[in-house]
């Protein structure tokens, strides 16, 4: 990509965000909400994407680190009277210690395995915060004070995608994604070319921990109540995973794409039919994973409307 | 890669506005209708016992309509689903707030769901009785907008815990599901079992799926416990009960906060369910509990729904003529009023007293009952007592 | 086998020791083990039914093993099926009035029939491809299966009252009448399998497959046939392990996703493909669990922990399992 590519994309993204900062004054709370929504999927599915698109390490995990970051905050804020920004920091520097504790060794399994073994992860994490009690308030949950407006947690998860956006870029047109996507395509052959693949899988894996943790804090603070089962819900994970292939994994678009796409047809399905439209979203999983395994992106690339950058 | 970026933006733009349009943008009602609106447990765990609360709720809204609406408001109700799902139910009720602008809200069903959506009503001011939560921490966090009607969850294993006395147990087990609701249950019967001097061998909850309880059963045998309060729902306390017959565990008392209540208990369990005592906290007998109105709810309700009416249905019914008498009271829809009014009246409803405290809670007293002959049967306390209780559990073998 | 292999399983033999050694010690420590006979008679028991269910668990596994050996496709819907199964022998008992266990003899040829149609239209494209879209795939499945089950039934949970007497063993041990009786055709049923799997010509065929389907191709197999019997026979069992559950538990639409992940560690202690790996591993996690129940204070709440744990841990150690090879 060229220098100028660059810089559009760069003046795109500002514009973007312009429009969003001004967007919530014209809109409801409940619309407030489902944006910010929108730019959570965004941000999860995008950090999704670093660990399991670049460097093809699948996790079925994920949402252990939402579930962390959702736990730090409401903790923090609920018993020790912390102010909320503080705690996502806390939750951050949490998730990245974690993730490297866990990356470590589950890292050197490979494929499915590696995905199993996140997937236990994940449900072991919500396990200990059901049964630890005295931190977490085990299955009574925590309810935290409300002193927001809506507007806070809003630009604060407008902050965070835009965070997240710009590192993901960052990582797909770097040498260091470069290297992930050759850790993916064969690993054995990238170690003989002198690529310590161990540090940068545990890298992309600490990146990809951090911005969901945050995620999972502000959304904390948002809904002003959390539970262990709502924030260690595999469906969160099953959704970064769809997302990104909805919109092409691998690719940095194609998260970002995906998540706006397929939260808003959830939304409004959910809207208009309750009760179908959990089977219509299984039904949409099994389609879009049988025909559609490349993702829109993909597909945009075969078609030739967009250049190949270092899809899948 | 500039292209895709404009289309999903622009997909997404128009996609909020579909939504918008999509879900009515409220604020132009004919003005002689009130929007009534709430979220419930339509499908998913809670479905059963809060699908008997709808059916009260319907059936107050086409007798008030009939009776010329509420302060001569014809009632338009908005009863969503919110699966029983606490994050679903947070985002309805919002929805309901801010964009369909309802002006009377109605309580949702389970502690858990009640605490967080309390958040959501507390923060926009609009106060609501509660009939579908009985734990008491709700209550302790100095809101203003949320009262409750039902007996807490601390009292629900009292009337067991007393029987146990009087049958001289002296060691109990107490096991619950880890969730808001069993917890504070299980709180209680512990409080009472010290008060009455009884000791608390063991105490462990469980996971809300857990399914197989040989072990637990037998650590419980093995702690000497002679009677189990367990504070369960209904898969939970079938599969102890069985496995209790199954394992030859006997003990003198058995004890199921939520499972015995419901409709399908004794016909699903058959004879294992005989002896169990269970929790009410109202049954649709006028003769022995008395409130006014009773026989006449009782009627129309069966008459509608092919059933008595249990007591989730009776607590909604209840909850909903407390609002409708603080409304007349308040002689209009202003939040502010409506919330002062529920504070302070004494309301007599066909569920009992509605009198609350400074904290927003009432002091709705229940009643234990035994299962008996596939009956449920009145047996303590004494004062509403059908029949005495056949204590202690005679043992499997010899039924 | 390597020397590296065989320094790997006794690791992983030496960590089970301390694993199932662990509830004993915790307690000790913590007062709740004590050596009189009636203790002994209670932790008989909870052993014994830890064995009987580890059957039943064991042949749901054996499902989920199948598919993960011959095509290295994770199954996230295979709790969705036992489910299935439950539902299948509920309707037949309580709508046609046939007893649960020969309700069996209806339900596995609709299962297969439903196995074969499974992969035939979805799993053939995952086979091959990276594993997420065969997780992806059938987790979709899963869901679909769960939410029109809901549809139908609503989520009321059902249960069979079938043979609920209890069988005394000795004087202290007793186990349920339905949990032999299901122990009983869980055993036979799996034996079945494995002799139709070891002496068989197809059987022989799709271990083949498993061992290496491009060989396989070669020596004449035909491998996409293969595929479809042998996700119709995981299909198969699964529903056969769902009548077992029906009649000893209640269960609803949503009963299947612990199921999946039990499955899940079975098949990863057991071993990849390993049939015999999954019976025993069923049965060592069936009793690790009851015994981590019974000893260890507030465990019955710590039991999925157990199952994570060990998991992971084999996983770490050996992601073969006990009886694949090391790297699984």
């Amino acid at each position: 990509m060229t220098r100028v590519e660059h810089l559009r994309n760069l003046a795109l993204l500002g514009a973007c965000a312009v429009a969003l900062a001004i967007l919530p004054h014209a809109l409801t709370v409940y619309l407030r909400s489902f944006v910010l929504f929108t730019m959570m999927y965004v941000v999860l599915a995008l950090s999704w994407n670093i660990i399991s698109g670049f460097t093809g390490y699948t996790s079925f995990g994920h949402v252990a680190f939402y579930g962390i970051g959702a736990y730090a905050c409401a903790i923090l804020v609920a018993d020790y009277r912390w102010h909320w920004l503080p705690t996502l920091g806390v939750g951050a520097v949490l998730a990245a210690v974690v993730g490297v504790a866990i990356g470590y060794p589950v890292l050197r399994l490979k494929g499915p395995y590696f995905a199993i073994a996140m997937l236990g992860a994940a449900e072991g994490t919500r396990v200990v915060a059901t049964v630890w009690d005295g931190l977490t308030h085990g299955g009574l949950g925590i309810s935290l004070p409300s002193a927001e407006t809506s507007l806070e947690t809003y630009y604060a998860m407008l902050v965070l995608m835009l965070l997240t956006v710009v590192v993901a870029y960052g990582v797909g047109h770097s040498r260091f994604g470069v290297r992930l996507n050759a850790i993916r395509e064969d690993e054995v052959a990238a170690e003989a070319l002198g690529i310590n693949a161990t540090l940068y899988k545990l890298t992309a894996f600490t990146l990809s921990a951090v911005f969901p943790a945050v995620a999972g804090g502000i959304q904390a603070y948002k809904v002003l109540y959390i539970d262990p089962p709502s924030v260690f819900f595999v469906q969160i994970t099953i959704a970064m995973a769809l997302m990104s292939m909805l919109g092409g994994k691998g690719t940095v678009i194609g998260p970002i794409v995906g998540a706006i796409l397929l939260y808003t047809a959830q939304e409004l399905t959910w809207v208009n039919f309750p009760t179908a439209h959990l089977i219509a979203y299984g039904l949409f999983i099994v389609l879009v994973a049988r025909f559609m395994p490349r993702g829109l992106m993909g597909f945009a690339i075969d078609r030739g409307w967009v250049r190949k950058g270092m899809v899948h | 890669m500039k292209t895709a970026a404009i289309l999903a933006f622009a997909g997404a733009l128009a996609a909020l506005l579909g939504l918008g349009v999509g879900t009515g943008w409220a604020g132009h009602r004919p003005n002689n209708e009130v929007l009534v609106g709430g979220a419930i447990s339509q499908t998913g765990q809670y479905a059963e016992p809060a699908g008997r609360q709808v059916y009260s709720i319907k059936l107050w809204v086409d007798e008030v309509n009939a009776r010329g609406g509420l302060l001569g408001h014809t009632i338009v109700l908005r009863l969503l689903d919110d699966k029983s799902d606490i994050q679903t139910s947070i985002k309805l009720y919002e929805k309901l707030i801010t964009e369909d602008k309802v002006d009377l809200l109605l309580a949702p069903y389970s502690s858990g769901i009640t605490e967080a959506v309390a958040n959501v009503n507390e923060r926009y001011k609009m106060p609501f009785v509660a009939y579908g939560a009985a734990s008491t921490p709700i209550w302790e966090k100095g809101r203003r907008y949320i009262f409750n009607i039902v007996a807490v969850a601390e009292d629900y294993q009292k009337g067991a815990v007393h029987l146990a006395r009087q049958i001289g147990v002296k060691k109990a087990a107490i096991i619950g599901q880890d969730s808001l609701f069993p917890r504070q249950a299980g709180k209680g019967a512990k409080d009472w079992c010290k008060k009455l001097g009884i000791d608390v061998v063991l105490e462990e909850n469980y996971p809300t799926k857990q399914t197989d309880f040989t072990a637990l059963l037998q650590k419980i045998k093995a702690a000497d416990a002679e009677a189990v309060f367990s504070n369960s729902y209904f898969a939970d306390s079938a599969a102890q009960l069985r496995q209790m017959r199954e394992l030859n565990l006997n003990f003198k008392l058995y004890s199921s906060t939520i499972g015995p209540s419901l409709p399908n208990f004794p016909e699903q369990l058959g004879a294992t369910a005989e002896y169990v005592l269970g929790f009410s906290q109202w049954e649709p007998l006028p003769k022995v509990l008395g409130h006014p109105g009773m026989q006449e709810y009782i009627e129309r309700y069966e008459k509608r729904f092919g059933e008595k009416p249990n007591y989730h249905a009776g607590g909604a019914y209840g909850a909903l003529q407390v609002t409708e008498a603080a409304l007349k009271k308040v002689g209009s829809f202003d939040n502010e009023k409506l919330r002062d009014a529920l504070a302070t009246m004494e309301v007599q409803t066909i569920y009992g007293r509605y009198k609350v405290d400074a904290r927003g809670m009432n002091s709705h007293e229940g009643l234990t009952f035994q299962v008996l002959r596939g009956q449920r049967r009145v047996v303590w306390p004494e004062k509403w007592a059908e029949t005495k209780a056949e204590l202690p559990t005679p043992e499997w073998s010899k039924r | 086998m390597e020397r590296s292999d065989v320094r790997s399983l006794y690791l992983l033999a030496a960590f089970l020791v301390c694993a199932y050694a662990m509830p004993f010690l915790v307690g000790a420590w913590a007062g709740t083990v004590r050596l009189d006979e009636r203790w002994l008679g209670n932790l008989a028991t909870v052993v014994v039914g830890g064995i009987m269910q580890g059957g039943v668990y064991a042949m749901f596994a054996l499902g989920l093993t199948l598919i993960f050996g011959v095509m290295r496709i994770i199954n996230a819907a295979h709790g969705e099926m036992v489910m299935m199964g439950a539902y299948l022998t509920w309707v037949a008992f309580f709508y046609l009035g046939v007893d649960p266990l020969l309700s069996i003899v209806l339900t596995l040829p609709i299962a297969f029939v439903f196995g074969v149609a499974v992969q035939k239209l979805l799993l053939d494209a995952a086979v091959g491809a990276p594993e997420l879209t065969g997780l992806l795939i059938t987790f979709g499945l899963g869901l679909t299966l769960i939410y029109t089950a809901e549809l139908i039934f609503t989520t009321d949970f059902r249960t069979i009252p079938y043979a609920p007497g209890t069988v005394q063993l000795t004087s202290a041990i007793a186990v349920g009448q339905n949990r032999v009786i299901s122990f009983v055709l869980a055993v036979a049923i799996s034996t079945a399998v494995y002799l139709f799997l070891k002496l068989s010509r197809l059987g022989k065929a799709v271990r083949a497959t498993a061992l290496n389907a491009e060989v396989a191709m070669v020596c004449g197999i035909d491998v996409r046939r293969i595929y479809l019997i042998t996700t119709g026979l995981a299909a198969a069992l699964a529903v056969a392990g769902g009548a077992l559950v029906s009649i000893q538990f209640g269960f609803n639409p949503e009963t299947g996703v612990v199921y999946t992940l039990q499955a899940f560690a079975i098949i990863v202690l057991g071993g990849r493909g390993h049939y015999v790996g999954a019976l025993i591993g069923g049965l060592m996690l069936a009793v690790l669990e009851n015994l981590v129940s019974l000893m260890v204070p507030n465990g019955t709440a710590m039991v999925e922990l157990a199952a994570y744990g060990l998991m992971i841990s084999v996983l770490l150690i050996r992601p073969g399992g006990l009886m694949g090879v090391k790297e699984g």
